[in-house]
């Protein structure tokens, strides 16, 4: 039997609504409609401005390398190495980064664009997860 | 500190100091370990179970306070607390000690972690919550993070140190001398886990990439084995059997916009190569009146290579782009201008999640460290820097 990848709890009252949205093929961020600071990791008040008047926003799905690792010591029966963990600074919401893995050892340089891609996992929920940009 | 109405610096002292021996395989319980330990303690200061009226545990211990209590079949325990997260505790719960000695609580507190890192459940084999089907919710938030493969504290650390390479031109060589400096200081101590087996910067080479650009000697140990230690006040540790290890000053600290949780978080932080230590070190170097130039012996908490690393120049030692020179001019050899974790640290002295520097901090102001540090009178003691951090100033009795 195939291992089956670690999957997300996805109803949170606080980031199920990123997992919902993912199901929607939608990259979304809190955000406060008071003040537009972005909120991540999600949470449901603005510390910034004092408001709960928080969302989700939908982004663009495009961001920027941050930094990676190859894992090369194998852990988890479902996550064959070499695998590389990604994270992706998000371009219309820089203070928002989220995790990606790419299968092996990619070609990877710290600042080249990343574009989102939805990963189905078993049909149990989608992921949003990261490549390298095509143009 | 004039606008302080109570200050704690040099109020109190850690009086005794015990410890198992640190091994692949304890063959007892944690319980057993914990026991023998605080007894250990007790037995260096001069004191008995009856005069033990607090406890501090960690709340990664599988070993409770009352657990613990019952072991030594205490009797007068009118304090106890829990600090945390993991590796972060020991400074902190230094810190709840020195409270509840200052506010009346308790007058004789014990400190204790226990494990059986080795032959129990290994930091290695992945974090808690791994093995279940969905992970995260209640501000666990693993559900950003264990989904996509991440699942060690080596990976976490591994892309730390990634960023910090790209972002201060970081190299592996200056990383695997932090690795090769902790054992030096282990051959020398007879009780370091890696008392006999050299390692050098070419075995350092050598050993596999566990995960980029991590490899296996940049890994602490995992061991079975328990740290405690007796904390009461300076006045009344005069009269014990030890010269006291006064506590100068301790501190706790989270910091704005450092995420909640326990570690995967810290990931999603601006800056991953600057951790809560940093704004801990202005509060615990304020508390003491005292600056980084002022300490002769440092233990810092060192569950990898980089997680040092990254405390050098949080705390202030360097510059943040000039950790890995810092490490390259031989700063934390005994000849440097800090040296640090003279028994071996968590790399190779025994990983007893940051409690075994606590002790080896204690040693260094008595004077019978294995690498003592001659003339020592000011040693830093750090806990876990990333999500919140916890550290202690020690000075000599």
């Amino acid at each position: 039997m195939t291992p089956k990848r670690i999957l997300p709890v996805d109803d949170d009252r606080d980031t199920g609504g990123f997992f919902a949205a993912a199901k929607e093929r939608r990259l979304v961020v809190r955000s406060c409609e008071s003040c537009g600071a972005n909120l991540h990791l999600p949470r449901a008040y603005c510390y910034h401005c004092g408001s709960f008047a928080t969302a989700w926003r939908e982004t663009a799905g495009r961001g920027t390398l941050h930094a990676w690792t190859v894992v090369e010591h194998q852990i988890h029966p479902a996550y064959e190495v070499p695998y590389t963990v990604v994270l992706v600074d998000l371009d219309d919401a820089p203070d928002v980064r989220l995790v990606g893995n790419i299968p092996g050892r990619p070609l990877l340089e710290a600042g080249m664009p990343m574009q989102v891609w939805w990963d189905d996992v078993d049909g149990q929920v989608v992921l949003p997860n990261w490549e390298p940009a095509t143009a | 500190m004039s606008d302080v109405e109570f200050s704690h610096r040099d109020r109190c002292s850690i009086a005794g100091i015990g410890s198992t021996e640190f091994s692949k395989n304890s063959e007892r319980s944690e319980l057993t370990m914990a026991t023998q330990a605080t007894l250990a303690a007790l037995a260096d200061a001069g004191l008995t179970t009856d005069d033990v009226d607090g406890i501090v545990q960690c709340d990664h211990d599988l070993v409770t306070y009352n657990d613990l209590s019952e072991s030594l079949g205490l009797r007068n325990v009118t304090y106890y607390a829990t600090v945390g997260p993991g590796g972060i505790a020991p400074a902190g719960m230094v810190a709840q000690a020195v409270g509840a000695i200052m506010s009346g609580q308790a007058k004789t507190i014990v400190l204790y972690r226990a494990l059986n890192g080795r032959s129990g459940r290994r930091f290695g084999a992945g974090v808690p919550g791994m093995e279940y089907e969905r992970v995260g919710g209640s501000q666990r938030w693993d559900e950003f993070f264990l989904p996509y493969g991440l699942v060690t504290p080596g990976q976490f650390f591994a892309l730390l140190a990634q960023r910090h390479m790209t972002e201060f031109g970081t190299t592996s060589a200056q990383l695997g001398q932090i690795a090769v400096t902790c054992r030096e200081r282990a051959n020398a101590n007879p009780a370091a886990q890696m008392y006999d087996r050299k390692l050098s910067l070419d075995d350092y080479f050598n050993g596999r990439m566990i995960s980029n650009p991590l490899r296996l000697f940049d890994f602490c140990l995992e061991t079975d084995g328990a740290c405690a230690v007796v904390i009461t006040s300076t006045e009344r540790a005069r009269d014990l059997r030890q010269p006291p290890a006064v506590i100068r000053a301790v501190a706790q600290r989270t910091m704005r916009g450092g995420q909640g949780g326990t570690m995967f978080p810290v990931l999603a932080r601006k800056s991953i190569t600057s951790m809560a230590a940093k704004p801990l070190s202005k509060t615990l170097f304020e508390r003491a009146g005292l600056g980084p130039s002022d300490v002769d012996v440092a233990q810092f908490y060192d569950c990898f290579t980089i997680t040092l690393l990254l405390q050098l120049s949080d705390y202030g030692f360097c510059a943040t782009d000039e950790a890995g020179a810092f490490v390259e001019s031989g700063a934390l050899e005994m000849t440097g201008s800090i040296p640090v974790n003279t028994a071996g640290g968590n790399m190779s002295e025994g990983y007893i999640h940051g409690m075994n520097h606590v002790l080896e901090g204690v040693r260094q102001m008595r004077g019978t460290s294995t690498s003592q540090v001659s003339g020592a009178e000011v040693c830093l003691v750090t806990s876990a820097p990333p999500i919140s951090s916890s550290a202690m100033i020690l000075t000599k009795g």
